[in-house]
């Protein structure tokens, strides 16, 4: 491959940081407009019950209120939802979660708004809590959506996979692990929290700035919940200050809110949720518990697997089924079997609801398979790392869904790079001494963990994107994407995408926001794969454009294109005076060559039988290993991650500030749902409504980490693959093993309680 | 009731109701919108500003109690150009900020610390960040950033 500039330059700064750094950048909570409405919403305070009266008439005499609406205002309710269309803008008939909406007003101020809120009469009348999701599905409990979408009472969705069948092979095999383990709700707790601002337009319709990640999806929600063509709801997606999956749904949900309060009013609506209110009405990692049977040979060769997935959706299913899906793709992890099932089901209860989170069912799937597998290692005395290099897939193997793997495979070079890079050999066997003395107070431990992700959205849909790009008068590029950026670097590299594709300085490119009505669909902006798919549409748009400037500059130039030559941005003939980028754009616009162009990508499509369970899941894996080492205190039972090492085989980077930044911010993520967060609840009540009792790790709970790229090859631009959502989730895991280490005590449950590990040292 | 005190170096007389905390004069009344708002207890640093150079959250802050004192928000940090300080291009170049929204806080941080020590271990930049959370860079370029820019102003 040719030599990159911009691309992969580790120089390479983030194209909307400049406002972020000076505090310039405007969130959805920093917006205020002339004669705005300020919003706010009537939660329930009980997990399931039914709605026996609901009156917003006493509200509107609270002085300053201006509006209140209730799920009547909306088509069909306001029910939608994707891909079960359970959920309500507003709650119809019965909540089914603490927080669920149920009629939003606005008013001239906040406080007005809150008063008004205590104004509204409801009569709730509590209905039986389902909280235990293996009693959800007895036929007794009661039914929480309105219908069961399968017909079979609180279960949303199964799934299966069928590769052989693994019952004889685990009953023959030397050495067998048969164990469960159980994951409790992550919640995303972005710094911001979920907002929208709404204004009314002089044709009936209405423009949101929505801190969602995909604005087409939240568009065409609001459209049909408000009765409106697509067309005349704009969705613009301002700054948005962190996601990690978890701005969709509940986003959604208040844009219908803000928008309806916002065409009753005429006009502009600002509904921001505070941050008790974010905790308790948006969505969660979904709980999980993953029952693994693994059989090996008594020199350690795995032969089957069988797993059993039960995923707590809550109220609704928002992403549930889908992240239940990739769990079982991804649930007897990335080893070679002979044969290997799974079964999973998705189901309701009070919970609050759960949906997509980095990470997106896989974290919970890799988290108990590799708990299992260094089990399964230990009781063979093997070392975890060897035990490991000799199962795992290679190209050429079958993963367990049957599925050839026939691209390079990153998986072994991690796991020799973070054996040598945490001094692995030496260490464990200096930890071991350590901890035989029975006076020390802190006893430490070496983990490893190792991961394989499917790239894209596999089984789940078209993987595809559009980008558009222009020349303007002043010889600057715009581009577009309707792919976005909360965070995570895609505007950085989509510029440098194009930068390096067209030859041009990436300070040439500017990118408008995501705007649906001026950027082109692309799907949603989930599954890491902004980099890949977007940016492998902007590769092919600075592509079309680099080809008409290739011909004009060598018309002008008097030489073949394939004569040409760059050098800078400057195009080099064989003969003449060098031109520059401005000379070839004048001389392009004097042919009367259009300059703009389009770029569509699809990742190559694959097919799975959801119905038989067999198939191809995803075109295509990136791989990765971490080492955590850990040291436990006997008195507390707490855990401190001392350093993390870890390696991600992520081909070629293309923003690696961005991608450093993607891997440290998810380790942190993985630190925290092996020790601090789980968001748990009591009977359908939520325990932890803020950064008090939901605790994040700070500056002081992440360690210092050090992490490499494993070049390999790979379909993405220039080589990339994609790495935001796999990098966190070989975390929990490799802290969990390395707590074996230190302690000998198997951890099968996640987040590790200093309560009960204290109790078991 | 009236207030008096210097914001970004100048003087601010303001007409304000005394239950109000400092976050919401700045937003809502002064229009300064890079102090955000994370938590409203005073837990996640979003809207950290200094006061008299100590690094404090505006959300809890009783906007009486900044009565004659000095407040620097984010839009007092700044080279004299009005483009980025130099721990702000620091940020840039270190990959310190991903979403932006925990930044104003955190560069704020950074200000704080290297104002009353100007060489700082990693473990004491961290000691000195762990008021602010940062749900998406893992802190470790935070670090970077602030370390790169003491030993920067230390050559100076």
């Amino acid at each position: 491959m040719a030599t990159l500039t911009y691309v992969g330059d580790p120089q390479a700064q983030p194209v909307d940081g400049l406002e972020k750094v000076l505090g310039r950048a405007r969130y959805v909570g920093d917006i205020r407009l002339p004669g705005m409405l300020h919003a706010q919403v009537l939660r329930s305070p009980l997990p399931h019950a039914r709605i026996v009266r609901l009156d917003v008439t006493p509200a509107l005499q609270v002085p300053g209120v201006v509006a209140a609406i209730t799920a009547a205002d909306f088509v069909d309710h306001g029910a939608f939802g994707w891909p079960v269309r359970d959920a309500f803008i507003l709650a119809h008939e019965k909540v089914r979660c603490v927080g669920d909406p149920i009629a939003a007003v606005a008013a001239e101020s906040e406080a007005a708004a809150r008063a008004a809120l205590q104004a509204i009469v409801l009569e709730l009348e509590p209905l039986p809590v389902v909280s235990d999701p293996a009693r959800a599905l007895e036929p007794a409990a009661p039914l929480i959506p309105p219908e069961s979408p399968t017909g079979k009472g609180n279960l949303c969705q199964t799934h299966i996979v069928r590769n052989g069948d693994p019952a004889p092979l685990l009953a023959a095999a030397a050495v067998v692990l048969d164990e469960t383990y159980s994951f409790a709700h992550q919640e995303h707790a972005y710094l911001e929290t979920e907002g929208v601002v709404a204004i009314p337009e002089p044709d009936g319709g209405v423009t949101l700035f929505a801190n969602d990640q995909s604005p087409f999806i939240n568009r065409d929600n609001t459209a049909m919940v408000l009765g409106l063509p697509p067309d005349k709801v704009r969705v613009i997606q301002p700054p948005v200050g962190g996601s990690f999956g978890g701005k969709d749904d509940i986003v959604y949900q208040c844009s219908g809110q803000a928008a309806k309060l916002a065409l009753l009013t005429g006009r502009p609506v600002r509904l921001v949720l505070g941050r008790d209110e974010s905790m308790a009405a948006s969505y969660k990692r979904e709980a999980m518990q993953i029952h693994l049977h693994l059989g090996a040979t008594a020199t350690g060769t795995l032969v089957a697997a069988r797993a059993e997935l039960l995923a707590d959706s809550g109220a609704y299913a928002s992403m549930t089924p889908l992240s239940a899906w990739r769990a079982t793709m991804h649930a007897a992890g990335c080893y070679r079997y002979t044969a290997a099932t799974v079964d999973t089901q998705v189901v309701y209860t009070n919970n609050g609801y759960s949906g997509a989170f980095r990470g997106f069912g896989n974290t919970q799937a890799t988290a108990a398979s590799e708990m299992a597998i260094d089990e399964l290692a230990y009781r063979l005395g093997q070392d975890p790392i060897d035990f490991r290099l000799k199962n795992s897939l290679r190209q050429g193997d079958r993963a367990f869904t049957g599925n050839l793997i026939d691209h390079e495979v990153g998986l072994q070079r991690c796991l020799e790079w973070v054996r040598a890079h945490s001094g692995w050999d030496r260490r464990r066997a200096e930890f071991a001494a350590r901890n035989a003395n029975p006076r020390a107070m802190e006893r430490h431990g070496l983990g490893v963990a190792c991961y394989f992700h499917g790239s894209g959205l596999g089984g789940e849909g078209v993987d595809y994107a559009n980008i558009t790009l222009r020349i303007d008068e002043d010889d600057g590029l715009t581009l577009q994407a309707a792919l976005t950026d909360y965070g995570q670097g895609s505007r950085t590299v989509f510029t440098l995408v194009a930068a390096e594709t067209l030859g041009v300085r990436p300070e040439r490119i500017r990118l408008l926001r995501p705007d649906t009505q001026t950027a082109v669909e692309s799907g949603p902006t989930v599954a890491s794969r902004a980099s890949m798919v977007g940016g492998n549409a902007t590769r092919v748009a600075a592509q079309k454009l680099a080809q008409l400037l290739a011909f004009a500059a060598a018309e002008a130039l008097h030489c073949d294109p394939a004569q040409l030559i760059r050098d800078g941005e400057r195009y080099i003939g064989p003969t003449e005076e060098p031109l520059t980028f401005e000379q070839v754009v004048a001389h392009a616009r004097a042919l009367g060559l259009q300059l703009s162009a389009q770029g569509y990508w699809e990742i190559p499509r694959i097919h799975w039988d959801f119905e038989h369970g067999t198939g191809v899941p995803y075109a295509c894996y990136s791989f990765g290993a971490q080492v955590a080492e850990v040291a436990v205190n006997r008195r507390t039972g707490k855990v401190r991650v001392v350093k993390v090492w870890a390696a991600h085989d992520g081909g070629q980077l293309i923003f690696p500030q961005g991608a450093l930044g993607q891997f440290y911010g998810g380790i942190a993520q993985g630190i925290g749902y092996a020790l601090t967060e789980g968001f748990t609840f009591r009977n359908g009540y939520p325990d932890k409504l803020n950064y008090d009792r939901y605790h994040i790790p700070t500056a002081l709970e992440v360690p210092e980490m050090e992490v490499t790229f494993i070049a390999t090859t790979s379909i993405g631009p220039f080589g990339a693959k994609n790495l935001a959502e796999p990098v966190m989730i070989a975390t929990a895991p490799a802290i969990a093993n390395a707590v074996f280490h230190a302690t000998g005590v198997r951890v099968r449950a996640l987040p590790i309680r200093p309560e009960w590990l204290g109790e078991k040292v | 009731m009236d207030l008096e005190f210097t914001l970004n170096g100048r003087p601010v007389t303001v007409t304000v109701d005394p239950d109000l905390k400092l976050v919401h004069l700045l937003r809502d009344v002064l229009g300064l919108t890079g102090t955000k708002i994370g938590c409203e207890i005073g837990l996640c640093g979003a809207c950290s500003v200094l006061l008299d150079g100590v690094l404090v959250k505006s959300c809890t802050l009783p906007v009486l109690r900044v009565a004659g004192r000095s407040v620097v928000t984010i839009e007092g940090i700044q080279a004299p150009d009005g483009g980025p300080n130099d721990l702000q291009q620091a940020f840039l170049a270190h990959g310190a900020t991903q979403c932006g929204y925990c930044t104003p806080g955190m560069v704020l941080a950074g200000e704080a610390l290297l104002r009353h020590n100007p060489q700082p271990t990693r473990e004491e930049i961290r000691r000195a960040i762990a008021g602010n959370l940062c749900r998406c860079t893992g802190y470790q370029q935070i670090v970077d950033a602030i370390e790169a820019t003491a030993q920067l102003r230390n050559r100076k």
